[in-house]
């Protein structure tokens, strides 16, 4: 083949334009592919060629690639999928992938919150019950106050008299108080010091008057330092004391068990 | 019809993509040819079909747009300056084979020219145009 003749008779720029037939084609390649001169003449030949026709560039309208993207919806799904069936199937796992770890992910965090709140949920159960104690203690101690409040304005007030009930020779370490206030005939015990009881026991309080022992009411040992309310008893009272007798009481005293007495002062 | 043409071309393109093979020339060839193909077997199918004659007015009014854009075109400074160098019968081969999409033979038959003079021609003005426009040899 002669190189010179063969660029000369204008089969590469028939090339170029897409003229040739297909034999003819694979006969150009052919020779390209053993001579790089040639190679060289035809990427000067398209050089020229798309400079000239990049020159004659016309912008179609808008509407074209409007057009053009309607026909590309319109086609049958088989004709797109050709050019790039890996990528779509890599595209399926991917999101097959993704769609499993979402999932996995969201599933977990399902799992984490529930926990959360279960925790959150006993917390504040324990904190309902814990809040409850302390009102109740709260009440209790608001009770227990406004009791020794009560208490101090019995002590306090003059009009209530201090009987001091002392240990007789059948214990003589107990002592109690009584006050008494003639004229509203309230009578309150405060316990110092008495013997322990057994259950079937319990202490009663008598006001001797006019001679004779009046019933002022039964009490257990009680705590030390509180008043006790007794019964109410009429005026003239001259001693207090207290006997030990069986639960409930009884109508007139066991002497000999005789806990504390004590004589009200005149005054 | 030249927007439709477009369309065909940027469809075909879309299909064939996986056959360029950027080792036998560049892309712009690659596209060029497909275009070029395109298109003028839309205006033979066309002539064939008789298909003119029975065109509606639409179709007529944008033909001759089209055509009249394309000599303008042509004679606008760009391309003008490009080929007001060339001799005249080279001028006349490059504006036909490029600009008003005729084929080698078709222009051959057409206008009466053997189809290796139309070669040649084109052989010398695409030498010519190397260097009007600055294509440099290596």
């Amino acid at each position: 083949m002669n190189k010179h003749e063969y660029i000369s008779s204008g089969i590469l720029e028939a090339y170029a334009l897409g003229e040739l037939s297909e034999p003819e084609r694979r006969e150009v390649e052919h020779h390209l592919a053993g001579h790089p001169e040639l190679r060289t003449e035809l990427d000067q030949i398209e050089a020229v060629q798309e400079k000239l026709l990049q020159r004659t560039a016309i912008t179609p309208r808008n509407a074209v690639k409007a057009a053009l993207f309607a026909r590309i919806d319109g086609q049958p799904p088989a004709a797109k999928g050709v050019s790039m069936p890996s990528s779509e199937a890599r595209m399926w796992k991917f999101a097959a992938a993704a769609s499993v770890t979402v999932a996995l992910v969201s599933s977990y965090l399902a799992y984490n919150y529930y926990d959360k709140w279960k925790r959150t949920q006993g917390e504040l159960t324990e904190r309902i019950a814990q809040s409850q104690r302390v009102a109740s203690d709260y009440n209790q101690v608001n009770q227990r106050l406004d009791k020794i409040e009560r208490d101090i304005h019995i002590i306090q007030n003059p009009a209530f008299k201090r009987v001091a009930l002392k240990g007789t020779s059948h214990a003589p370490a107990s002592l109690a108080y009584v006050y008494w206030n003639e004229d509203t005939r309230e009578v309150y015990l405060s316990v110092h010091e008495l013997q322990h009881l057994t259950r079937e026991n319990q202490y009663q309080l008598w006001a001797i008057i006019d001679g004779k022992p009046v019933d002022a009411g039964v009490f257990d040992g009680g705590d030390a330092g509180e008043l006790l309310k007794m019964k109410e008893i009429g005026r003239g009272a001259t001693l207090f004391a207290v006997t030990v007798e069986p639960r409930g009481g009884k109508p007139a005293p066991t002497l000999e068990t005789m806990q504390v007495a004590g004589p009200v002062e005149k005054g | 019809m030249a927007e439709e043409v477009l369309q065909d071309v940027f469809l075909k393109i879309w299909d064939k993509f996986d056959h360029y093979d950027a080792s036998k020339g560049k892309l712009f060839t690659w596209l060029l040819n497909v275009a070029r193909n395109q298109a003028i077997d839309k205006t033979r199918s066309r002539e064939i079909s008789k298909d003119r004659k029975t065109d509606d007015i639409q179709n007529v009014v944008s033909k001759i747009d089209n055509e009249e854009y394309i000599e303008q075109r042509v004679d606008s400074i760009g391309v003008k300056d490009i080929l007001k160098d060339l001799p005249r019968e080279q001028h006349f081969i490059v504006e036909h084979l490029y600009l008003k999409g005729y084929t080698q033979s078709e222009l051959a038959d057409e206008f009466d020219i053997p189809l290796g003079t139309v070669k040649t021609r084109l052989r010398l003005a695409m030498q010519q145009l190397r260097i009007t426009l600055g294509v440099t040899t290596t």
